[in-house]
Protein backbone atom coordinates (compact mmCIF):
# COMPACT_ATOMS: atom_id res chain seq x y z
CA UNK A 1 0.00 0.00 0.00
CA UNK A 2 2.81 2.31 0.91
CA UNK A 3 4.68 1.69 -2.36
CA UNK A 4 1.57 2.44 -4.34
CA UNK A 5 0.89 5.69 -2.55
CA UNK A 6 4.50 6.71 -3.13
CA UNK A 7 4.10 6.21 -6.86
CA UNK A 8 0.92 8.25 -6.82
CA UNK A 9 2.86 10.96 -4.99
CA UNK A 10 5.55 11.04 -7.64
CA UNK A 11 3.00 11.55 -10.34
CA UNK A 12 0.94 14.14 -8.54
CA UNK A 13 3.86 15.96 -6.93
CA UNK A 14 1.97 16.05 -3.66
CA UNK A 15 2.95 15.14 -0.15
CA UNK A 16 2.10 11.52 0.61
CA UNK A 17 -0.68 10.97 3.12
CA UNK A 18 0.66 10.89 6.67
CA UNK A 19 -0.83 9.62 9.82
CA UNK A 20 -2.59 12.19 11.97
CA UNK A 21 -0.59 14.11 14.57
CA UNK A 22 -2.51 12.30 17.21
CA UNK A 23 -0.29 9.29 16.62
CA UNK A 24 1.63 10.64 19.54
CA UNK A 25 -0.93 9.09 21.82
CA UNK A 26 -0.40 7.16 24.97
CA UNK A 27 -0.34 3.75 23.27
CA UNK A 28 2.54 1.82 24.63
CA UNK A 29 3.74 -1.68 24.21
CA UNK A 30 1.86 -2.70 21.12
CA UNK A 31 1.48 -1.61 17.57
CA UNK A 32 -2.19 -1.55 18.09
CA UNK A 33 -5.05 -0.75 15.78
CA UNK A 34 -6.74 2.55 15.68
CA UNK A 35 -10.37 2.60 16.50
CA UNK A 36 -13.08 5.11 16.00
CA UNK A 37 -12.44 8.25 14.06
CA UNK A 38 -9.50 6.91 12.09
CA UNK A 39 -11.00 4.68 9.48
CA UNK A 40 -9.18 6.56 6.77
CA UNK A 41 -5.77 5.90 8.35
CA UNK A 42 -6.11 2.33 9.50
CA UNK A 43 -3.79 1.09 6.79
CA UNK A 44 -0.85 2.79 8.56
CA UNK A 45 -1.48 1.31 11.98
CA UNK A 46 0.68 -1.74 11.26
CA UNK A 47 3.66 0.48 10.71
CA UNK A 48 3.57 2.26 14.03
CA UNK A 49 6.30 1.53 16.53
CA UNK A 50 4.74 2.86 19.65
CA UNK A 51 7.67 2.35 21.98
CA UNK A 52 9.95 4.66 20.04
CA UNK A 53 8.58 8.10 19.32
CA UNK A 54 11.11 10.70 18.26
CA UNK A 55 10.14 14.28 17.64
CA UNK A 56 9.12 15.08 14.11
CA UNK A 57 12.31 16.28 12.41
CA UNK A 58 12.44 20.07 12.06
CA UNK A 59 11.38 21.41 8.69
CA UNK A 60 14.78 22.10 7.16
CA UNK A 61 15.05 24.12 4.04
CA UNK A 62 17.70 22.94 1.63
CA UNK A 63 20.23 25.76 1.32
CA UNK A 64 21.17 27.34 -1.97
CA UNK A 65 24.75 26.18 -1.44
CA UNK A 66 23.62 22.56 -1.27
CA UNK A 67 21.41 22.97 -4.33
CA UNK A 68 24.29 24.53 -6.24
CA UNK A 69 26.57 21.69 -5.10
CA UNK A 70 24.01 19.13 -6.28
CA UNK A 71 23.72 20.81 -9.66
CA UNK A 72 27.50 20.58 -10.07
CA UNK A 73 27.78 17.01 -8.88
CA UNK A 74 24.91 15.35 -10.63
CA UNK A 75 24.44 17.85 -13.46
CA UNK A 76 20.75 18.16 -12.67
CA UNK A 77 18.89 21.38 -13.21
CA UNK A 78 16.37 22.34 -10.58
CA UNK A 79 15.01 24.81 -13.07
CA UNK A 80 12.36 26.46 -10.90
CA UNK A 81 10.93 26.62 -7.42
CA UNK A 82 8.66 23.65 -8.04
CA UNK A 83 11.68 21.46 -8.65
CA UNK A 84 13.21 22.59 -5.38
CA UNK A 85 9.92 22.06 -3.56
CA UNK A 86 9.76 18.55 -4.87
CA UNK A 87 13.24 17.90 -3.52
CA UNK A 88 12.23 19.29 -0.12
CA UNK A 89 9.19 17.05 -0.02
CA UNK A 90 11.24 14.04 -1.06
CA UNK A 91 13.59 14.68 1.84
CA UNK A 92 10.67 15.07 4.22
CA UNK A 93 9.20 11.83 2.97
CA UNK A 94 12.47 10.00 3.47
CA UNK A 95 12.87 11.50 6.94
CA UNK A 96 10.00 9.31 8.08
CA UNK A 97 12.60 6.56 8.24
CA UNK A 98 13.86 8.20 11.44
CA UNK A 99 10.73 6.92 13.15
CA UNK A 100 12.02 3.37 12.99
CA UNK A 101 14.24 2.18 15.80
CA UNK A 102 17.25 0.56 14.15
CA UNK A 103 19.43 0.08 17.25
CA UNK A 104 21.57 -3.01 16.78
CA UNK A 105 20.30 -3.68 13.27
CA UNK A 106 22.86 -4.06 10.47
CA UNK A 107 22.05 -1.79 7.52
CA UNK A 108 21.11 -3.64 4.37
CA UNK A 109 22.45 -2.20 1.17
CA UNK A 110 21.30 -4.80 -1.31
CA UNK A 111 18.56 -7.40 -1.57
CA UNK A 112 21.31 -9.60 -2.99
CA UNK A 113 23.14 -9.82 0.32
CA UNK A 114 22.34 -13.48 0.83
CA UNK A 115 23.07 -14.47 -2.74
CA UNK A 116 26.36 -16.01 -3.75
CA UNK A 117 28.58 -13.76 -5.78
CA UNK A 118 29.10 -15.65 -9.02
CA UNK A 119 32.78 -16.07 -9.99
CA UNK A 120 33.55 -16.13 -13.69
CA UNK A 121 36.43 -18.12 -15.20
CA UNK A 122 39.24 -15.96 -16.60
CA UNK A 123 38.44 -16.58 -20.30
CA UNK A 124 38.22 -14.05 -23.09
CA UNK A 125 34.63 -14.19 -24.31
CA UNK A 126 33.83 -10.62 -25.37
CA UNK A 127 35.23 -7.67 -27.26
CA UNK A 128 36.07 -7.21 -30.93
CA UNK A 129 32.97 -5.17 -31.63
CA UNK A 130 34.56 -1.82 -32.38
CA UNK A 131 32.21 -1.07 -35.25
CA UNK A 132 29.10 -1.71 -33.21
CA UNK A 133 30.32 0.40 -30.32
CA UNK A 134 31.19 3.34 -32.52
CA UNK A 135 27.83 3.25 -34.27
CA UNK A 136 26.25 5.35 -31.56
CA UNK A 137 29.08 7.86 -31.32
CA UNK A 138 28.25 11.29 -32.65
CA UNK A 139 31.86 11.97 -33.48
CA UNK A 140 34.72 9.59 -34.03
CA UNK A 141 38.29 9.83 -35.23
CA UNK A 142 39.90 6.63 -36.51
CA UNK A 143 38.03 4.33 -34.11
CA UNK A 144 38.49 6.61 -31.11
CA UNK A 145 35.56 8.25 -29.39
CA UNK A 146 35.79 12.02 -29.44
CA UNK A 147 35.24 14.03 -26.28
CA UNK A 148 35.78 17.67 -25.29
CA UNK A 149 39.28 18.53 -24.02
CA UNK A 150 38.92 17.68 -20.35
CA UNK A 151 35.99 18.36 -18.08
CA UNK A 152 34.16 21.59 -18.58
CA UNK A 153 32.96 22.40 -15.08
CA UNK A 154 29.57 23.96 -14.62
CA UNK A 155 30.15 27.72 -14.25
CA UNK A 156 29.93 29.15 -10.74
CA UNK A 157 26.52 30.09 -9.43
CA UNK A 158 27.06 33.80 -10.13
CA UNK A 159 27.81 33.08 -13.74
CA UNK A 160 25.01 30.63 -14.43
CA UNK A 161 21.59 31.44 -15.68
CA UNK A 162 19.69 29.64 -13.01
CA UNK A 163 16.78 30.69 -10.89
CA UNK A 164 18.81 29.59 -7.88
CA UNK A 165 20.61 32.92 -8.11
CA UNK A 166 17.49 34.80 -7.19
CA UNK A 167 16.92 32.80 -4.06
CA UNK A 168 20.28 33.81 -2.54
CA UNK B 1 48.57 34.61 1.85
CA UNK B 2 52.12 35.24 2.97
CA UNK B 3 52.85 35.44 6.66
CA UNK B 4 54.97 38.32 7.74
CA UNK B 5 57.91 36.85 9.60
CA UNK B 6 60.71 39.01 10.87
CA UNK B 7 64.16 38.09 9.59
CA UNK B 8 65.21 36.98 13.07
CA UNK B 9 62.34 34.56 13.64
CA UNK B 10 62.58 33.22 10.12
CA UNK B 11 66.22 32.50 10.86
CA UNK B 12 65.18 30.54 13.94
CA UNK B 13 62.35 28.91 11.99
CA UNK B 14 64.71 27.54 9.39
CA UNK B 15 67.03 26.11 12.03
CA UNK B 16 64.33 23.71 13.28
CA UNK B 17 64.60 20.37 11.52
CA UNK B 18 61.91 19.32 9.08
CA UNK B 19 60.40 15.85 9.10
CA UNK B 20 59.19 14.85 5.66
CA UNK B 21 56.32 12.39 5.55
CA UNK B 22 55.70 10.26 2.47
CA UNK B 23 52.77 7.92 1.82
CA UNK B 24 52.08 6.03 -1.39
CA UNK B 25 49.02 4.89 -3.31
CA UNK B 26 49.99 2.25 -5.83
CA UNK B 27 47.78 0.87 -8.58
CA UNK B 28 48.93 -2.47 -9.96
CA UNK B 29 47.22 -3.89 -13.03
CA UNK B 30 46.21 -7.48 -12.40
CA UNK B 31 47.80 -9.98 -14.74
CA UNK B 32 44.76 -11.79 -16.14
CA UNK B 33 43.36 -12.81 -19.52
CA UNK B 34 40.12 -10.92 -19.15
CA UNK B 35 38.88 -7.89 -17.26
CA UNK B 36 37.64 -7.57 -13.70
CA UNK B 37 33.93 -7.57 -14.45
CA UNK B 38 33.70 -8.57 -18.11
CA UNK B 39 35.06 -11.06 -20.60
CA UNK B 40 36.97 -8.70 -22.86
CA UNK B 41 40.69 -9.21 -23.23
CA UNK B 42 43.44 -7.51 -21.28
CA UNK B 43 46.24 -6.54 -23.62
CA UNK B 44 48.63 -3.63 -24.02
CA UNK B 45 48.69 -1.81 -27.36
CA UNK B 46 45.77 -3.19 -29.34
CA UNK B 47 43.70 -1.35 -31.97
CA UNK B 48 41.61 1.31 -30.21
CA UNK B 49 38.30 0.12 -28.78
CA UNK B 50 38.82 -3.45 -29.98
CA UNK B 51 39.03 -4.96 -26.49
CA UNK B 52 35.81 -3.44 -25.23
CA UNK B 53 32.65 -5.28 -24.26
CA UNK B 54 29.21 -3.71 -23.96
CA UNK B 55 29.65 -3.60 -20.19
CA UNK B 56 33.00 -1.79 -20.48
CA UNK B 57 31.31 0.78 -22.71
CA UNK B 58 28.60 1.12 -20.06
CA UNK B 59 25.77 0.32 -22.43
CA UNK B 60 22.42 -0.01 -20.63
CA UNK B 61 21.34 -3.49 -19.59
CA UNK B 62 24.83 -4.79 -18.83
CA UNK B 63 25.95 -6.09 -15.45
CA UNK B 64 29.31 -6.76 -13.77
CA UNK B 65 30.42 -10.40 -13.40
CA UNK B 66 33.43 -10.88 -11.12
CA UNK B 67 36.54 -12.58 -12.52
CA UNK B 68 37.79 -15.32 -10.20
CA UNK B 69 41.42 -14.91 -11.23
CA UNK B 70 41.40 -11.26 -10.14
CA UNK B 71 40.20 -12.20 -6.68
CA UNK B 72 42.92 -14.85 -6.40
CA UNK B 73 45.55 -12.31 -7.45
CA UNK B 74 44.40 -9.90 -4.73
CA UNK B 75 44.38 -12.63 -2.08
CA UNK B 76 47.89 -13.77 -3.08
CA UNK B 77 49.16 -10.22 -2.89
CA UNK B 78 47.48 -9.64 0.46
CA UNK B 79 49.01 -12.80 1.91
CA UNK B 80 52.46 -11.91 0.56
CA UNK B 81 52.18 -8.52 2.26
CA UNK B 82 51.18 -10.06 5.61
CA UNK B 83 47.67 -8.66 5.44
CA UNK B 84 44.52 -9.92 7.09
CA UNK B 85 42.25 -11.13 4.34
CA UNK B 86 38.67 -9.99 4.86
CA UNK B 87 36.48 -13.02 4.45
CA UNK B 88 33.65 -10.69 3.55
CA UNK B 89 34.42 -7.65 1.42
CA UNK B 90 32.10 -5.27 -0.39
CA UNK B 91 32.00 -3.38 -3.67
CA UNK B 92 31.10 0.30 -3.97
CA UNK B 93 30.61 2.93 -6.64
CA UNK B 94 32.83 6.01 -6.73
CA UNK B 95 31.18 8.69 -8.86
CA UNK B 96 32.94 11.31 -10.96
CA UNK B 97 32.63 12.58 -14.50
CA UNK B 98 35.38 12.02 -17.05
CA UNK B 99 35.33 11.01 -20.70
CA UNK B 100 37.32 7.82 -20.08
CA UNK B 101 34.86 6.63 -17.42
CA UNK B 102 31.75 5.89 -19.47
CA UNK B 103 29.60 4.72 -16.54
CA UNK B 104 30.26 7.92 -14.58
CA UNK B 105 31.43 5.80 -11.67
CA UNK B 106 34.20 3.34 -10.87
CA UNK B 107 33.46 0.08 -9.06
CA UNK B 108 35.89 -0.10 -6.15
CA UNK B 109 36.05 -1.30 -2.53
CA UNK B 110 35.82 1.73 -0.33
CA UNK B 111 34.05 0.41 2.79
CA UNK B 112 35.46 -3.06 3.29
CA UNK B 113 38.42 -3.93 1.02
CA UNK B 114 39.68 -7.44 0.42
CA UNK B 115 42.85 -7.13 2.56
CA UNK B 116 43.99 -4.84 5.39
CA UNK B 117 46.80 -4.20 7.86
CA UNK B 118 49.86 -5.65 6.25
CA UNK B 119 53.53 -4.74 6.04
CA UNK B 120 56.30 -4.59 3.49
CA UNK B 121 59.98 -4.85 4.38
CA UNK B 122 62.55 -3.30 2.09
CA UNK B 123 66.25 -2.56 2.27
CA UNK B 124 68.34 0.52 1.70
CA UNK B 125 72.06 1.02 1.32
CA UNK B 126 73.42 3.36 3.93
CA UNK B 127 76.32 4.39 1.75
CA UNK B 128 76.94 4.48 -1.97
CA UNK B 129 79.10 1.41 -2.07
CA UNK B 130 76.27 -0.93 -1.11
CA UNK B 131 78.30 -2.35 1.70
CA UNK B 132 75.85 -1.63 4.48
CA UNK B 133 72.19 -2.33 4.17
CA UNK B 134 69.44 -1.44 6.56
CA UNK B 135 65.97 -2.98 6.61
CA UNK B 136 62.89 -0.80 6.92
CA UNK B 137 59.21 -1.56 7.08
CA UNK B 138 56.22 0.26 5.73
CA UNK B 139 52.71 -0.58 6.87
CA UNK B 140 50.15 -1.54 4.26
CA UNK B 141 46.84 0.04 5.10
CA UNK B 142 44.77 -1.96 2.65
CA UNK B 143 44.51 -3.62 -0.73
CA UNK B 144 41.34 -3.16 -2.75
CA UNK B 145 40.04 -4.43 -6.06
CA UNK B 146 38.89 -1.79 -8.52
CA UNK B 147 38.34 -1.05 -12.20
CA UNK B 148 40.80 0.79 -14.37
CA UNK B 149 39.53 3.65 -16.55
CA UNK B 150 39.98 4.04 -20.28
CA UNK B 151 42.70 6.15 -21.85
CA UNK B 152 42.40 9.76 -22.95
CA UNK B 153 44.62 11.11 -25.69
CA UNK B 154 44.64 14.87 -25.66
CA UNK B 155 44.61 16.48 -29.06
CA UNK B 156 45.28 20.09 -28.21
CA UNK B 157 45.51 21.24 -31.82
CA UNK B 158 41.94 20.25 -32.51
CA UNK B 159 40.80 21.01 -28.97
CA UNK B 160 39.45 17.54 -28.34
CA UNK B 161 40.17 14.34 -26.47
CA UNK B 162 40.28 10.93 -28.12
CA UNK B 163 39.04 8.11 -25.91
CA UNK B 164 40.15 4.49 -26.10
CA UNK B 165 38.27 2.15 -23.76
CA UNK B 166 40.55 -0.88 -24.16
CA UNK B 167 41.84 -0.31 -20.64
CA UNK B 168 38.43 0.45 -19.16
CA UNK B 169 37.45 -2.26 -16.71
CA UNK B 170 40.85 -3.93 -16.42
CA UNK B 171 41.33 -5.20 -12.85
CA UNK B 172 43.52 -3.17 -10.52
CA UNK B 173 44.84 -3.80 -7.02
CA UNK B 174 45.22 -0.55 -5.16
CA UNK B 175 47.87 -0.92 -2.48
CA UNK B 176 47.77 1.86 0.08
CA UNK B 177 50.97 2.40 2.06
CA UNK B 178 50.86 4.35 5.30
CA UNK B 179 53.01 7.50 5.49
CA UNK B 180 55.93 5.67 7.08
CA UNK B 181 58.55 6.82 4.60
CA UNK B 182 60.60 9.97 4.79
CA UNK B 183 62.38 10.49 1.49
CA UNK B 184 62.54 9.61 -2.19
CA UNK B 185 65.04 6.81 -1.66
CA UNK B 186 62.77 5.01 0.80
CA UNK B 187 59.75 5.40 -1.44
CA UNK B 188 61.68 4.06 -4.42
CA UNK B 189 63.07 1.09 -2.47
CA UNK B 190 59.62 0.20 -1.13
CA UNK B 191 58.05 0.34 -4.58
CA UNK B 192 60.91 -1.67 -6.09
CA UNK B 193 60.40 -4.41 -3.50
CA UNK B 194 56.64 -4.39 -4.10
CA UNK B 195 57.30 -4.67 -7.82
CA UNK B 196 59.55 -7.70 -7.29
CA UNK B 197 56.95 -9.33 -5.04
CA UNK B 198 54.16 -8.80 -7.57
CA UNK B 199 56.30 -10.19 -10.36
CA UNK B 200 57.28 -13.21 -8.27
CA UNK B 201 53.64 -13.92 -7.42
CA UNK B 202 52.58 -13.30 -11.01
CA UNK B 203 49.62 -11.26 -9.75
CA UNK B 204 50.88 -8.29 -11.77
CA UNK B 205 53.68 -7.86 -14.27
CA UNK B 206 54.16 -4.44 -12.66
CA UNK B 207 55.99 -2.83 -15.59
CA UNK B 208 55.80 0.90 -14.90
CA UNK B 209 56.60 1.83 -18.47
CA UNK B 210 53.47 0.04 -19.68
CA UNK B 211 51.31 1.58 -17.01
CA UNK B 212 50.93 -1.71 -15.14
CA UNK B 213 52.25 -0.08 -11.99
CA UNK B 214 51.25 3.50 -11.19
CA UNK B 215 52.39 5.35 -8.12
CA UNK B 216 50.95 8.49 -6.52
CA UNK B 217 52.93 10.02 -3.67
CA UNK B 218 51.45 12.00 -0.77
CA UNK B 219 54.06 14.36 0.65
CA UNK B 220 54.08 16.74 3.60
CA UNK B 221 56.60 18.20 6.04
CA UNK B 222 56.37 19.26 9.66
CA UNK B 223 58.55 20.16 12.63
CA UNK B 224 59.13 17.51 15.28
CA UNK B 225 56.43 17.56 17.93
CA UNK B 226 54.00 19.42 15.69
CA UNK B 227 51.05 17.95 13.82
CA UNK B 228 51.51 16.73 10.24
CA UNK B 229 51.64 19.47 7.65
CA UNK B 230 49.32 19.95 4.68
CA UNK B 231 50.00 17.25 2.13
CA UNK B 232 50.15 17.42 -1.64
CA UNK B 233 49.51 14.55 -3.99
CA UNK B 234 52.08 14.00 -6.73
CA UNK B 235 51.02 12.15 -9.88
CA UNK B 236 52.39 11.34 -13.33
CA UNK B 237 55.45 9.46 -12.04
CA UNK B 238 56.57 7.06 -14.73
CA UNK B 239 59.54 5.23 -13.27
CA UNK B 240 61.07 4.31 -9.93
CA UNK B 241 63.93 6.69 -10.53
CA UNK B 242 61.48 9.54 -11.18
CA UNK B 243 59.56 8.57 -8.06
CA UNK B 244 62.62 9.29 -5.91
CA UNK B 245 63.25 12.56 -7.76
CA UNK B 246 59.64 13.68 -7.55
CA UNK B 247 59.36 12.98 -3.83
CA UNK B 248 62.65 14.67 -3.00
CA UNK B 249 61.81 17.68 -5.15
CA UNK B 250 58.40 18.07 -3.52
CA UNK B 251 59.88 17.79 -0.01
CA UNK B 252 62.41 20.47 -0.87
CA UNK B 253 59.79 22.68 -2.50
CA UNK B 254 57.56 22.49 0.56
CA UNK B 255 60.41 23.26 2.95
CA UNK B 256 61.49 26.26 0.91
CA UNK B 257 57.94 27.50 0.59
CA UNK B 258 57.35 27.25 4.33
CA UNK B 259 60.70 28.76 5.25
CA UNK B 260 59.90 31.73 3.05
CA UNK B 261 56.70 32.27 4.97
CA UNK B 262 54.39 30.71 2.41
CA UNK B 263 51.77 28.01 2.86
CA UNK B 264 51.27 24.62 1.25
CA UNK B 265 48.00 24.07 -0.61
CA UNK B 266 46.27 20.71 -0.39
CA UNK B 267 46.52 20.17 -4.13
CA UNK B 268 47.42 17.64 -6.76
CA UNK B 269 50.69 18.22 -8.57
CA UNK B 270 52.16 16.52 -11.60
CA UNK B 271 55.80 15.55 -11.89
CA UNK B 272 57.46 17.01 -14.97
CA UNK B 273 60.29 14.60 -15.73
CA UNK B 274 61.93 16.93 -18.24
CA UNK B 275 62.19 19.80 -15.81
CA UNK B 276 62.61 17.56 -12.77
CA UNK B 277 59.99 19.44 -10.77
CA UNK B 278 56.37 19.24 -9.70
CA UNK B 279 53.76 21.59 -11.13
CA UNK B 280 50.17 22.15 -10.07
CA UNK B 281 47.79 20.03 -12.12
CA UNK B 282 45.01 21.73 -14.03
CA UNK B 283 42.45 22.34 -11.29
CA UNK B 284 39.51 20.21 -12.32
CA UNK B 285 36.59 20.94 -10.07
CA UNK B 286 37.96 21.74 -6.69
CA UNK B 287 37.42 19.16 -3.99
CA UNK B 288 35.65 16.12 -5.36
CA UNK B 289 32.60 14.59 -3.75
CA UNK B 290 32.61 11.00 -4.90
CA UNK B 291 29.19 10.14 -3.45
CA UNK B 292 30.20 6.60 -2.53
CA UNK B 293 27.35 4.12 -2.53
CA UNK B 294 27.20 0.32 -2.36
CA UNK B 295 27.33 -1.38 -5.77
CA UNK B 296 23.79 -2.72 -5.94
CA UNK B 297 24.55 -5.33 -8.60
CA UNK B 298 27.15 -7.26 -6.61
CA UNK B 299 26.55 -9.23 -3.43
CA UNK B 300 29.36 -9.33 -0.83
CA UNK B 301 32.49 -11.24 -1.81
CA UNK B 302 32.85 -14.19 0.56
CA UNK B 303 36.18 -16.00 0.89
CA UNK B 304 36.78 -19.21 2.80
CA UNK B 305 39.56 -21.05 4.52
CA UNK B 306 39.88 -24.76 5.10
CA UNK B 307 37.90 -24.55 8.32
CA UNK B 308 35.00 -22.58 6.97
CA UNK B 309 34.81 -24.22 3.56
CA UNK B 310 31.27 -25.54 3.11
CA UNK B 311 30.90 -29.20 2.18
CA UNK B 312 29.49 -30.32 -1.17
CA UNK B 313 30.44 -27.11 -2.86
CA UNK B 314 31.30 -26.32 -6.47
CA UNK B 315 35.05 -25.73 -6.25
CA UNK B 316 35.00 -23.31 -9.10
CA UNK B 317 32.69 -21.05 -7.12
CA UNK B 318 34.71 -20.83 -3.91
CA UNK B 319 38.09 -19.40 -3.05
CA UNK B 320 40.07 -21.01 -0.23
CA UNK B 321 42.59 -18.64 1.32
CA UNK B 322 44.60 -21.49 2.88
CA UNK B 323 44.90 -23.23 -0.48
CA UNK B 324 46.36 -20.06 -1.96
CA UNK B 325 48.68 -19.55 1.01
CA UNK B 326 50.12 -23.05 0.63
CA UNK B 327 50.91 -22.40 -3.01
CA UNK B 328 52.64 -19.05 -2.64
CA UNK B 329 56.10 -19.08 -4.24
CA UNK B 330 59.24 -18.01 -2.37
CA UNK B 331 59.15 -14.24 -2.01
CA UNK B 332 62.24 -12.19 -2.96
CA UNK B 333 63.37 -11.84 0.66
CA UNK B 334 63.27 -15.62 1.09
CA UNK B 335 65.08 -16.18 -2.19
CA UNK B 336 67.84 -13.81 -1.11
CA UNK B 337 68.29 -15.59 2.20
CA UNK B 338 68.53 -18.92 0.42
CA UNK B 339 71.17 -17.60 -1.98
CA UNK B 340 73.26 -16.24 0.88
CA UNK B 341 72.94 -19.47 2.80
CA UNK B 342 73.52 -21.80 -0.08
CA UNK B 343 76.36 -20.01 -1.81
CA UNK B 344 77.91 -17.96 0.96
CA UNK B 345 77.61 -14.71 -0.96
CA UNK B 346 77.14 -11.31 0.65
CA UNK B 347 73.59 -10.04 1.32
CA UNK B 348 74.21 -7.01 -0.91
CA UNK B 349 75.03 -9.33 -3.78
CA UNK B 350 71.83 -11.27 -3.28
CA UNK B 351 70.03 -7.97 -3.89
CA UNK B 352 71.92 -7.44 -7.11
CA UNK B 353 71.09 -10.95 -8.28
CA UNK B 354 67.39 -10.45 -7.73
CA UNK B 355 67.39 -6.98 -9.17
CA UNK B 356 67.80 -8.17 -12.74
CA UNK B 357 65.24 -10.51 -14.20
CA UNK B 358 66.79 -13.94 -14.67
CA UNK B 359 70.16 -13.04 -13.14
CA UNK B 360 69.78 -15.25 -10.09
CA UNK B 361 68.91 -18.26 -12.24
CA UNK B 362 71.83 -17.47 -14.52
CA UNK B 363 74.18 -17.25 -11.53
CA UNK B 364 73.03 -20.60 -10.20
CA UNK B 365 73.41 -22.32 -13.54
CA UNK B 366 76.94 -20.89 -14.01
CA UNK B 367 77.98 -22.13 -10.57
CA UNK B 368 76.52 -25.52 -11.30
CA UNK B 369 78.05 -25.93 -14.74
CA UNK B 370 81.48 -24.45 -14.15
CA UNK B 371 81.90 -25.56 -10.56
CA UNK B 372 83.55 -22.19 -9.93
CA UNK B 373 83.48 -20.67 -6.47
CA UNK B 374 80.23 -18.71 -6.09
CA UNK B 375 82.09 -15.63 -4.89
CA UNK B 376 84.20 -15.62 -7.99
CA UNK B 377 81.13 -15.92 -10.19
CA UNK B 378 79.62 -12.98 -8.36
CA UNK B 379 82.78 -11.01 -8.97
CA UNK B 380 82.63 -11.75 -12.67
CA UNK B 381 78.96 -10.88 -12.84
CA UNK B 382 79.43 -7.58 -11.03
CA UNK B 383 82.57 -6.50 -12.81
CA UNK B 384 82.18 -7.82 -16.31
CA UNK B 385 78.77 -9.18 -17.14
CA UNK B 386 76.55 -6.38 -15.91
CA UNK B 387 78.58 -3.63 -17.54
CA UNK B 388 78.71 -5.62 -20.77
CA UNK B 389 74.95 -5.99 -20.78
CA UNK B 390 74.48 -2.31 -20.07
CA UNK B 391 76.84 -1.28 -22.85
CA UNK B 392 74.94 -3.34 -25.34
CA UNK B 393 71.55 -2.58 -23.82
CA UNK B 394 70.76 -6.24 -23.31
CA UNK B 395 68.93 -8.01 -20.55
CA UNK B 396 70.20 -11.19 -18.95
CA UNK B 397 67.47 -13.18 -20.63
CA UNK B 398 68.35 -11.85 -24.05
CA UNK B 399 72.01 -12.71 -23.76
CA UNK B 400 72.66 -16.29 -24.68
CA UNK B 401 75.36 -17.87 -22.60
Amino acid sequence: MRALSFVRWLRAGRVPPRGPESRHSGDSGHSGHRHSGDSGHRVYSEYRYSEYRPQDPPQQKVSVEVLDHLEHLALVDFRDSEGVERLQKAIQFADQLHEVNTDGVEPMDSVLEDRCLYLREDDVTEGNCTKELLENAREKVEEYFVAPPGNIPLPKLEERETFLQGSK
Amino acid sequence: NYLRISPFSSFLFSLAPWIPVVGLEIHAQISSNSKLFSGSQVQFAAPPNSLVSFFDASLPGTLPVLNRRCVEAAVMTGLALNCSINKKSLFDRKHYFYADLPAGYQITQQRVPIAVNGSLSYSLCIDNKMSQMVTKTVRIKQIQLEQDSGKSLHDDTRCQTLVDLNRAGVGLMEVVMEPDMCCGEEAAAAVRELQLILQTLGSSQAVMAEGQLRVDANVSVHHPGEPYGVRTEVKNINSIRFLAKAVDYEIQRQIEELENGGTILNETRAFDSKLGCTVPMRDKEGKQDYRFMPEPNLPPLILYDTKSLPANVNHQQVINIDWIQERLPDLPSVKREKLVEQYGILPEHSFTLLNEDGLAEFFESVVKQTQMKPKKVIGWILNDLLSYLKQHSLTVKERSV
